[in-house]
């Protein structure tokens, strides 16, 4: 009698909450936004919050997802890496969000990953990484290794380049980048005693890093541009940087100071991007390149439309404490733009919101025309798409030099090139 | 390149700025011509007619071709026109354009100038043997020109890329040549020229005159001889190379010496500026000011807003208010002069927020060190916040002035401007803190308050307004110490915790109340850590030896930056237990130390 009477109870609970769900479920759908929005990452990631925030509201602009209008979740991860995972729980089990727009630290994906693997959920993540990595639950809109430095390397032996001197902050993504450069340049018959910067070997001789190091917040580079100017003497050389942050700040003006151009050897950054321009000394780095999926000086009319609406939404906007002036748009933003409309795609391919039949709608491969050129999902989670190669101006924006177009995102790249 | 050519090059440099007789037409008919052309060798055969002509017009157009900025545009009235744009883009994209045949200004057919936006125009396209030959002619240009930097530049091209075909102008310019550093690159470019000829006593001959002129730029030029000498069992040349390479090698330890030493001073005063406040404030004062970094703060912010005064003006939020400070709007060499305006106000704000500090905190507290210490740092978090709140938490941009962005290089030492500044400046504060200290009444006072404040109290001296004025002083240190740091590093909010640990590290080294210590522990903690930056990677792969730890040691090359300062540091705790007082220990009277 009793199990009876508690058997219809719950069935009675059930048919009550579904009908709760579904007249709440029948107008929106809960997004989630998980990047720091305090700390020091904030200066970075508050763009990638607004620029989700602009793209829900033009999707709900134009009748939002299947019929639902997007609401966001924004949670803030603080800069503070376990934080992320916290955050991530909160996002997964409590709002049963559908899908997350987050992190951009690699250190902070895979803090949040075991999460979204054990809930099942959904991360796009939007920001150029070190690969070798390739999970179900996460889609990659990314730049991979091979959709940024390598490009950039072809570009440099296209420009007849014979040394190449590498250069980054000490964390995972300059060491396993210059990892998989140092692969890429021998395979491309550069001798080992052209790449500078230095080399560590393990017990057996094989080099398991490659290039020269400073730490976060590193402000003398006396000594290391010094070493860049010999290794330059001879002509034809580069360097390829993945110092991060602040620290670009006082290694370019020693690189000035020190009477290095771009003409004689020019350094190739993958962490500066327009927005990160926003905090350097333009006139120090004028001529120097950059290689991203997209630059905000794109000539076509998608991008001119893309870089004017969020201007406009930006002035109305109501997002407490958004920065209104001075604000530009960036590979990272645009990336995470293409990835709010590439889930759309996928849920309206897949007539659900169901992650497992989202993932399927992704690796069957969908396409959205973007301000950056056309992008399309891959079966291994990641995107092919259009690499550029520009050249900075004293405005900080970027010249366009060079593009490779439809370029496959390929996350394992380790001992690839031989 | 054939006989003509040759015969025009050698006009060229015999007769320079003579204007062209050969030619029948102009070098801008030339250049629309090569433009024009479908066939690709005459445009390089037309593109190469230009070397050794003196016009003007050579370098802009051909610059302004190979970067993108020559177009054809097709009027409605007429055939298509080349053109040249120029000026700025005005707000509809639009800017104004000069013609290639003639220089002159394009008009449409009523003569009003036209503005041409991007959609009128069709690129002229140019691939990479175009530009090789564009940029064969720039150099060639460059030889001559006035500035000797250009003419290096140009050489340096010319000799790295060993290109035999230039040879006869290397020669012709070297009987002209007067800068005894560009010939010393004259003569570089013409031997590594003849490293690629095909007698062999040439070769030789180029070995010993690079061996001669043991330039660091030939290093990479004699290792590959060496390696195909060594190939070719050419034990001549190969000895030859080898002997040369040796002389490079010695130049250039000698200029990582010189080069190190000055690094070492450098880095050793910029520690100096940092830590000068702090070895008053500190030092003298016994006040743990852990405000100290957000005081060299105010001093780079100041910085920054004086450079905002001298150009278009700044607005900043000051809780809630909108405060706007108008700008001067000063161009050129006038603006320059805003780091020189800078030092002195950001001496005096630093001072006066110090002293505000001093009045409302810290006079309360000279009794109770510890308590200062958590309410100065209290303090500094207040103040990160204010500066955030005002300036945002981004970095914000100081430019150099043009007279501190750039080097002198002797004899391949590089000495930045900035640098060289910084040492002079530091030079010249330690200076006057001493004339201050030993040669003013108020420094008289100050050292009688500092040592005794209840005997010097007996005495008269009023002890407030001593304590004021020497914790204001420290503090303007501090502010100019600001000043000099944003030409170096970041200037950000939380600047100030980037030097606050070396501030103390350097007082306490020297020996807390002693000038001098701080002086000498500044110039050699700078030094050890540039010596240690420059030769671990050096003395790395020597220290297997080492028990444990051989191995971790043998792989720091790579990260010298990080491991020189790890070494310092491990090196001051060691230092610090066998001298706990510093390099200078003062002795006082009183009791309670």
């Amino acid at each position: 009698m009793i199990t009876k009477f508690a058997k219809m109870f719950s069935i009675g609970a059930v048919a009550l909450s579904a009908l709760v769900g579904s007249a709440r479920a029948a107008d929106t759908v809960k997004v989630g936004v998980l990047h720091s929005l305090s700390g020091t990452m904030a200066i970075s990631e508050t763009s990638l919050r607004d620029i989700i925030a602009f793209t829900a509201d033009e999707i709900n602009a134009k009748g939002g997802v299947l019929g639902k209008k997007i609401e966001l979740v924004v949670v803030d991860g603080a800069s503070n890496w376990p934080l992320f995972a916290e955050k991530a729980k909160q996002l997964l089990e409590q709002d049963k969000v559908a899908v997350t727009f987050g992190c951009w630290t690699s250190v902070s994906r895979k803090s949040v990953l075991p999460v979204y693997e054990k809930n099942n959920g959904l991360l796009f993540y939007p920001v150029q990484y070190e690969g070798e990595e390739e999970s179900k639950n996460v889609c990659y809109t990314a730049e991979a290794v091979n959709q940024q430095a390598t490009p950039a390397v072809d570009y440099y032996l296209k420009e007849g380049k014979k040394k190449f001197y590498l250069l980054g902050t000490d964390y995972v993504y300059p060491q396993t980048t210059n990892l998989v450069l140092l692969e890429y340049l021998l395979s491309k018959g550069v001798p080992l005693a052209n790449i500078g910067g230095g080399f560590r070997k393990d017990e057996a001789g094989k080099i398991i890093s490659a290039g020269k190091y400073t730490p976060f917040s590193h402000t003398d580079y006396q000594q290391i541009v010094a070493d860049i100017k010999q290794f330059a003497a001879s002509g034809d050389a580069c360097v390829i940087s993945t110092l991060n942050g602040d620290t670009n700040v006082p290694f370019f003006k020693e690189y000035a100071a020190s009477g290095l151009t771009a003409e004689t050897c020019p350094v190739v950054s993958f962490s500066i991007s327009e927005d990160e321009f926003r905090g350097l000394p333009a006139d120090k780095l004028v001529g120097q390149l950059g290689c991203w999926t997209y630059f905000q000086s794109l000539a076509t009319p998608a991008n001119k439309k893309f870089v004017a609406d969020f201007q406009a939404w930006l002035g109305k906007s109501t997002v407490p404490g958004i920065v209104k002036t001075g604000r530009v748009t960036c590979s990272p933003m645009v990336l995470s733009y293409d990835g709010v409309y590439l889930w759309k795609a996928c849920v309206e391919k897949a007539g659900s919101f169901d992650v497992d039949k989202v993932r399927a709608a992704w690796q069957s491969g969908v396409s959205f025309e973007g301000p950056g050129g056309k992008v399309t999902t891959q079966k291994n989670m990641h995107l092919t798409k259009n690499v550029y190669i520009g050249e900075t101006k004293a405005d900080g924006q970027f010249k366009i030099l060079n593009h490779f177009d439809n370029v496959y995102g390929e996350p394992w790249l380790k001992g690839k090139f031989k | 390149m054939n006989f003509f050519n040759r015969v025009l090059c050698l006009v060229a440099f015999f007769a320079a700025g003579v204007a062209p007789l050969l030619a029948a037409d102009t070098a801008r008919q030339v250049i629309v011509k090569a433009i024009v052309t479908e066939d690709s060798t005459e445009k390089r055969t037309l593109i190469a007619s230009l070397v050794g002509q003196g016009d003007e017009a050579i370098p802009t157009l051909l610059d302004a071709w190979r970067k993108d900025l020559l177009f054809f545009y097709t009027p409605a009235e007429g055939a298509k026109i080349a053109v040249q744009l120029v000026g700025e883009k005005d707000e509809a994209g639009a800017q104004s354009a000069v013609r290639v045949d003639t220089g002159a200004p394009l008009t449409g057919p009523s003569g009003q100038p036209r503005r041409l936006v991007a959609g009128d125009l069709t690129p002229v396209d140019h691939n990479s043997s175009l530009r090789r030959a564009m940029k064969a002619v720039l150099d060639l240009l460059d030889l001559a020109a006035p500035d000797p930097a250009k003419r290096i530049q140009a050489l340096q091209t010319i000799g790295q890329t060993q290109d035999a075909e230039k040879l006869f102008a290397l020669e012709a310019r070297l009987k002209l040549e007067a800068d005894p550093h560009v010939l010393r690159i004259l003569r570089e470019a013409i031997a590594l020229i003849h490293l690629k000829d095909a007698k062999t006593e040439v070769r030789l001959a180029a070995l010993g005159e690079l061996k001669e002129l043991h330039t660091l730029s030939s290093t990479d030029f004699l290792k590959k001889i060496l390696a195909d000498a060594e190939d070719a069992k050419d034990a001549a040349s190969a000895s030859a190379a080898r002997s040369a390479l040796v002389a490079v090698e010695r130049h250039r330890s000698a200029v990582d010496f010189f080069g190190t030493i000055f690094r070492g001073i450098s880095t050793g005063s910029i520690l100096l500026v940092g830590a000068l406040g702090l070895a008053i404030t500190f030092g003298l004062m016994r006040v743990i000011n852990m405000a100290h970094g957000e005081m060299i703060a105010v001093g780079a912010y100041t910085t920054y807003l004086v450079q905002n005064i001298f150009g278009a003006g700044i607005t900043i939020p000051f809780f809630g208010l909108n405060l706007h400070l108008g700008g001067l709007h000063l161009t050129g060499s006038a603006y320059q002069w805003y780091f020189i305006a800078a030092i002195p106000l950001s001496f005096l704000t630093a001072a006066l927020a110090g002293i505000t500090l001093e009045r409302t905190v810290i006079q309360f507290l000279y009794r109770r060190p510890l308590e200062s210490l958590l309410a100065t740092w209290g303090v500094s978090l207040v103040m990160q916040q204010i500066l955030k709140l005002m300036f945002g938490s981004n970095n914000v941009q100081v430019g150099s002035p043009t007279y501190l962005s750039g080097n002198w290089t002797v004899n391949d030492v590089l000495l930045g401007w900035n640098r060289v500044f910084v040492i002079g400046f530091g030079i010249v504060i330690v200076f006057g803190m001493w004339l201050v200290l030993t040669k003013t009444p108020l420094g008289l006072l100050i050292r009688a308050v500092m040592q005794n404040r209840a005997m010097a109290s007996c005495m008269g001296v009023r002890t407030t307004r001593v304590n004021m004025l020497t914790f204001g002083l420290g503090s303007g240190l501090a502010g100019l110490a600001g000043a000099f740091l944003s030409q170096i590093g970041n200037v950000g909010p939380t600047l100030g915790q980037n030097y606050i640990i070396d501030s103390f590290m350097v007082v306490v080294v020297g020996g807390v109340g002693s000038i001098v210590g701080t002086v000498i522990s500044a110039f050699s903690i700078g030094g050890i850590d540039q010596v240690l930056q420059q030769y671990l990677p050096a003395w790395a792969p020597g220290l297997g030896w080492v028990p444990g730890i051989g191995s971790f040691l043998q792989n720091l090359a790579q990260d010298a930056a990080v491991f020189g300062k790890i070494m310092v540091l491990g090196g001051i705790i060691l230092f610090l237990q066998w001298k706990p007082s510093g390099l200078f220990s003062t002795r006082s009277r009183t009791l309670d130390e």
